[in-house]
């Protein structure tokens, strides 16, 4: 019997992981700080912005003691800019996810690996008109919680349908030109987008592979005889030096 | 290819035309003439377990069966694939195409022209799945609309095999998830 478990994460996991993200928040009551394990939360001292993470900022805007200052990619301005790029400027790829906010030198350091939800992606001083990793989720997690902190919370659930319209199109139009190797590129690629293509995408790379494989097996047999062959003649030339 | 795997053993059950090389006392009956010998030379349908047994086993230098590419992988249909692969009804030529396909290849790679059937292959699946998952992500949001080519789709599904049923199932599923996580935003 198969594991009844799908292998991946559900669009709710996602969703939960999101909430790791960190946003901006104005209070409107003090609050010390809190000891967590990710860290102690910065002292809110109204009208200070303070940054938190999501599912504080929740829970504390569900309590009405503080505002949620949303990321200015999700201004209707920047996802039309986004919208534009995505079915304009370049129709076949996904738009580009914003910089790293660290500088990426040659030489290794700590902050090159950091990867969301520990980058500051969703806060206020994100960079408009770029999607971050967790945007989907996180867009829909705020048109729920708190539509009056945003500017026009219905035109935005229209762009962000739109987009996802646009973007899971795309995906599925790309397993057209699938090789064996799989997808040439995911960048720029949100996690809901991620899970909810996985099923389809694996499936496809799945059963590409098995009509690949007896041409791979002949292929590499035919490779082996060939490097077979070499290596008999490289040591025949070594015994003629010698 | 797991023991167990449904699909494999269903695989092994394709009928495919054997020619048998040697007299064979007692399985007339195969050739519907019970009782008696099974006469070399005779071409019967053997599953595909059997008759690759067959072909691979050698009787004193001698084949015992000599096997012949079934009739769903024909240059017929071969080319059909070729034109159009979304117009070919797989699932009538066989329930499990893809998987018999790959384990004839196998058997018989330099009967069929092995590379081009091959590719032939790949590029049906490749252009079917893309229509499967633009159905899978279409499929019960309009239902008892019927609109306009939704006969069209209900035919094509039809002519779905078991592999690709499951990636219908796939496709289908991640939007589902999708779509009742949103739902479940928006009626909070």
């Amino acid at each position: 019997m198969a594991l009844p478990l799908q292998p991946g994460l559900t669009p709710t996991e996602v969703a939960f992981l999101c909430e790791m993200e960190t946003v901006t928040v104005v209070p409107r009551q003090r609050l010390e700080s809190l000891p967590l394990i990710s860290g102690p939360t910065p002292a809110l001292r109204p009208p200070h912005r303070s940054p938190l993470p999501l599912w504080l900022a929740l829970l504390l805007k569900r309590q009405r003691r503080a505002n949620i200052l949303p990321p200015p990619w999700l201004h209707p301005q920047s996802l039309d800019k986004i919208l534009k790029y995505e079915t304009e400027t370049s129709p076949e790829g996904f738009s580009p996810p914003p910089p790293h906010p660290y500088l990426l030198t040659t030489r290794p350091a700590s902050t090159d690996t950091i990867s969301p939800p520990f980058l500051p992606s969703s806060t206020a001083g994100a960079p408009a008109g770029y999607l971050p990793y967790h945007w989907l989720e996180l867009g829909e997690i705020l048109l729920e919680a708190c539509p009056d902190d945003l500017p026009d919370p219905n035109r935005i659930r229209t762009q962000l349908r739109d987009l996802r319209e646009v973007r899971m199109a795309k995906i599925r139009h790309r397993t057209k030109d699938l090789e064996g190797g799989g997808i040439t590129s995911l960048r720029g690629v949100g996690a809901m987008e991620v899970s909810e293509g996985r099923g389809f995408i694996v499936g496809v790379m799945d059963g590409i592979r098995k009509l690949g494989s007896n041409r791979e097996v002949a292929r590499r047999e035919r490779e082996e005889y060939e490097g077979g062959e070499g290596g008999i003649s490289d040591e025949g030339e070594e015994m003629e030096y010698e | 290819m797991s023991y167990y795997d449904l699909d494999s053993i269903l695989t092994d059950g394709q009928k495919v035309p054997t020619t048998i090389e040697l007299e064979v006392p007692g399985l007339g009956y195969l050739d519907n003439a019970p009782g008696r010998p099974l006469k070399a030379g005779t071409k019967v349908d053997l599953p595909l377990w059997l008759s690759q047994m067959l072909a691979v086993s050698a009787y004193s230098t001698k084949h015992i069966a000599d096997l012949e590419p079934p009739s769903c992988l024909a240059p017929r249909v071969m080319n059909a694939l070729k034109a159009d692969p979304k117009s070919v009804d797989i699932r009538a030529l066989s329930s499990h195409f893809y998987e018999f396909a790959v384990r004839i290849l196998e058997l018989l790679d330099e009967v069929l022209v092995y590379q081009d059937a091959c590719a032939v292959l790949m590029e049906t699946w490749r252009r079917r799945a893309a229509e499967i998952s633009d159905h899978a992500s279409n499929a019960g949001q309009n239902r008892g609309g019927g609109g306009m080519g939704s006969t069209d789709g209900v035919e094509f599904l039809r002519g779905l095999d078991d592999s690709e049923r499951y990636l219908f199932r796939a496709a289908h599923d991640g939007t589902k998830a999708m779509r009742s996580w949103m739902g479940e935003m928006t009626k909070k």
